[in-house]
């Protein structure tokens, strides 16, 4: 009996056989899909800024003014992995700062911070891993995200970012909070995740 | 009437419906164009190195399936096979009811609307929740998407609703802020309470092993940090050589859908949970489905297997903003559609071999297409097939006496100066049926025929 595999990659063989020449792979520069206008932009830190405050993710380099920001917006509860409890004696002010996060409490956090495992400048995107973001449901259920991006960890480009990629079992670029349009095209934030979507540079 | 069922449902179709379609895609075409000129100088050129890409990889897709098996399996993935729809189908719920999971939450793809999953879900007991808010919608509705990239944009805020209402999720409130936040409370629930969260992929890279998963609303992300295990629907095709091709695809893909540099969440998903890294799904089971996929490949239309599912192509095209994609009768519509919805018909391909006549060749489609699919040549090469199996042919008018006319100088003389007489003929009454649906909008200029000869001879004499 032949199994569907068997089946597949047969009808898969017949059907490339008769081909008389195959495509060859397309070599092409690491750069070719760059925005024409990347050139001209020197500074990575200040690129990324730029394109993530475009994308809809605020930027911020200090912990005072994200704290002061996340207050404005009636953030009570937030939570605080352990390795950045250094931020969290800077949260005194809110009602409830835990570094728990647990399923039966996913609709309480109203802000999460997790350090991101690096970001891109050409698109202004955060990239989170398994390793930084060790729970996957706390940068994504709350209304407020802060991911915390280390200057050194800043790529140029996508395609240096493509080919620096970790190994790690999920790695997800995040450009901009959450967003739908499919109510009449309609642009509306936070459908699923992070309706507030916002980067701590340290 | 001998009609093309296409255009019998564009003309029935409801005014406010054809212009929503009409405006959505026509603003999709123009963000596209926007960006794309903004950011490159030769976006084509860009376009055609894509193409190339996609169609190396399907032309070795030997190779690469059997790469990214083994690289899918190092990963600790399980891989499976499926031949046909109901192949796949039934390879989803052995491996759910195996596991002894009873709800599932899905997010938006393709593949599993062509394979009809939900329906068999349905049919053995399995709860299964689209988490995408446009296939949310369609899904409460019992209705089918009507666009590839936004499946609602036959609806208005009010259908919405009224839909949420009669769900029970809130009295009726139109305002599309608020319809977007119940859903969101809803989905919360649902997420939490899922035993697996079924995708599709964007991309799967031969080499490494990564599926590439890109949204706007964050929902594949959620279908993949609650649940424990991980379900991918996969059709062969999606296959690519190396990470390294994303720098060209992911690039076009965003700008071409929704005029994004990029989609709001691009995953790369690499294998399930491990011992240091516990937060996804602890199972991981990658499902290749062919439903055909391989017989088009051995036809003359394979480049249609680049498609990215991007939905340039309907923005663009003006027969889908006429028709709006139910018109198509299938889960493709468009001119990506019209090829592919017959050809994955696979017997069947005589029902759907009116859809690449649904088509003015105008090439928009292959103009906007990020992996430059030669639309308009694959429509012509599918007419051709549906004219050698004898399809149905409404709309079409024997060309015979046509043929025989043309091709005989006398008769065709004769024929140019008796014409004349068509002048006085009241054409609406005629009893030709193909010609009454072209005449309602429509009439003929005056018969001139035979004047260009005299010209000519006149010319000749001096
Ligand atoms: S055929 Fe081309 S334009 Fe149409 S959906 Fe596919 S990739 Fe996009």
């Amino acid at each position: 009996m032949s199994t569907a595999r068997e089946q597949i990659f047969s009808s898969v063989r017949a059907a490339l056989a008769p081909l008389p020449e195959r495509t060859a792979r397309p070599v092409f520069s690491k750069d070719v899909a760059e925005p024409h206008w990347l050139a001209a932009e020197a500074d990575s830190l200040a690129l990324f800024q730029k394109r993530a405050e475009a994308t809809g993710t605020k930027c911020f380099t200090d912990m005072e003014s994200c704290a002061a920001w996340l207050r404005s917006q009636g953030v009570r509860t937030v939570y605080i992995p352990a390795p950045l409890t250094r931020l969290a004696a800077l949260c005194s002010e809110f009602s409830e700062v835990t570094s728990e996060y647990t399923r039966a409490r996913v609709n309480e956090i109203d802000a999460a911070f997790t350090p991101a495992a690096g970001a891109i400048a050409e698109s202004g995107s955060i990239i989170l891993s398994d390793e930084s973001t060790p729970d996957r449901l706390a940068a994504l259920a709350p209304w407020h995200h802060i991911a915390l991006v280390s200057r050194a960890e800043i790529h140029r480009t996508i395609a240096d970012a493509l080919a620096a990629m970790p190994d790690d079992p999920n790695l997800i670029w995040v450009t901009g909070p959450s967003k739908t349009a499919d109510v009449e095209g309609i642009l509306i934030q936070g459908v699923h995740g992070p309706g507030a979507q916002a980067c701590l540079i340290l | 009437m001998a009609e093309q069922k296409v255009e019998l449902f564009a003309r029935r179709l409801d005014r406010g419906v054809q212009q929503a379609v009409h405006s959505n895609s026509a603003a999709g075409t123009e963000k596209r164009y926007t960006v794309l000129g903004t950011d490159y100088s030769a976006p084509d050129d860009l376009r055609r190195l894509a193409g190339q890409i996609r169609q190396h990889a399907i032309e070795h897709l030997d190779t690469y399936l059997e790469q990214a098996e083994q690289s899918l399996k190092r990963q600790g993935a399980h891989v499976h096979y499926a031949v046909t729809a109901e192949d796949a189908c039934r390879a989803v719920s052995d491996i759910l009811q195996k596991a002894g999971a009873k709800k599932v939450v899905k997010s938006k793809s393709m593949i599993s609307e062509e394979i009809h999953l939900n329906d068999h879900l349905g049919s053995v007991g399995i709860e299964s929740v689209e988490t995408d808010l446009g296939e949310y919608i369609i899904q409460i509705d019992g209705d089918h998407p009507s666009h590839i990239v936004k499946p609602i944009i036959h609806k208005n805020r009010r259908d919405i609703a009224k839909s949420f209402e009669r769900e029970g999720l809130g009295d009726y409130n139109d305002d599309p802020e608020t319809i977007t936040r119940r859903a969101r409370v809803f989905m919360r629930d649902k997420y939490l309470q899922a035993d697996a969260g079924i995708t599709g992929a964007n991309f799967v890279s031969a080499e490494t092993g990564r599926l590439v998963l890109v949204t706007n609303e964050g929902n594949s992300r959620f279908c993949l940090a609650a649940p424990k295990i991980h379900i991918a629907l996969v059709g062969i095709e999606k296959v690519i050589p190396s990470d390294a091709e994303l720098a060209v695809l992911l690039n076009l893909l965003g700008r071409s859908a929704t005029g994004q540099q990029l989609t709001v969440y691009t995953e790369f998903i690499n294998g399930p949970a491990r011992t240091d890294r516990p937060s996804g799904p602890q199972e991981m089971h990658v499902i290749f489905v062919d439903n055909e996929r391989s017989q088009i490949l051995a036809s003359d239309c394979r480049e249609i297997l680049r498609c990215i599912r991007c939905g340039a192509c309907l923005n663009v095209c003006p027969v889908y903003r006429q028709a709006s994609g139910h018109a198509y009768r299938s889960v493709y519509p468009g001119p990506v559609g019209a090829v592919l919805s017959p050809l994955l018909a696979g017997k069947n391909f005589k029902q759907l071999a009116d859809l690449p006549k649904a088509s003015s060749l105008c090439g928009a489609c292959n103009e906007v297409c990020p992996v430059d699919i030669p639309i308009p040549d694959l429509l012509l090469k599918l007419r051709n097939r549906g004219h050698e199996e004898h399809a149905p042919s409404p709309g079409t008018p024997p060309m015979g006496a046509f043929a025989k006319l043309a091709s005989s100088p006398m008769l065709w003389r004769f024929a140019m100066k008796s014409n004349k007489v068509m002048n006085l003929v009241p054409l609406e009454k005629l009893p030709l049926p193909y010609l009454q649906p072209w005449l309602k909008t429509r009439t003929l200029p005056e018969w001139r025929g035979g004047e260009f000869r005299s010209w000519m001879k006149d010319r000749r004499k001096k």
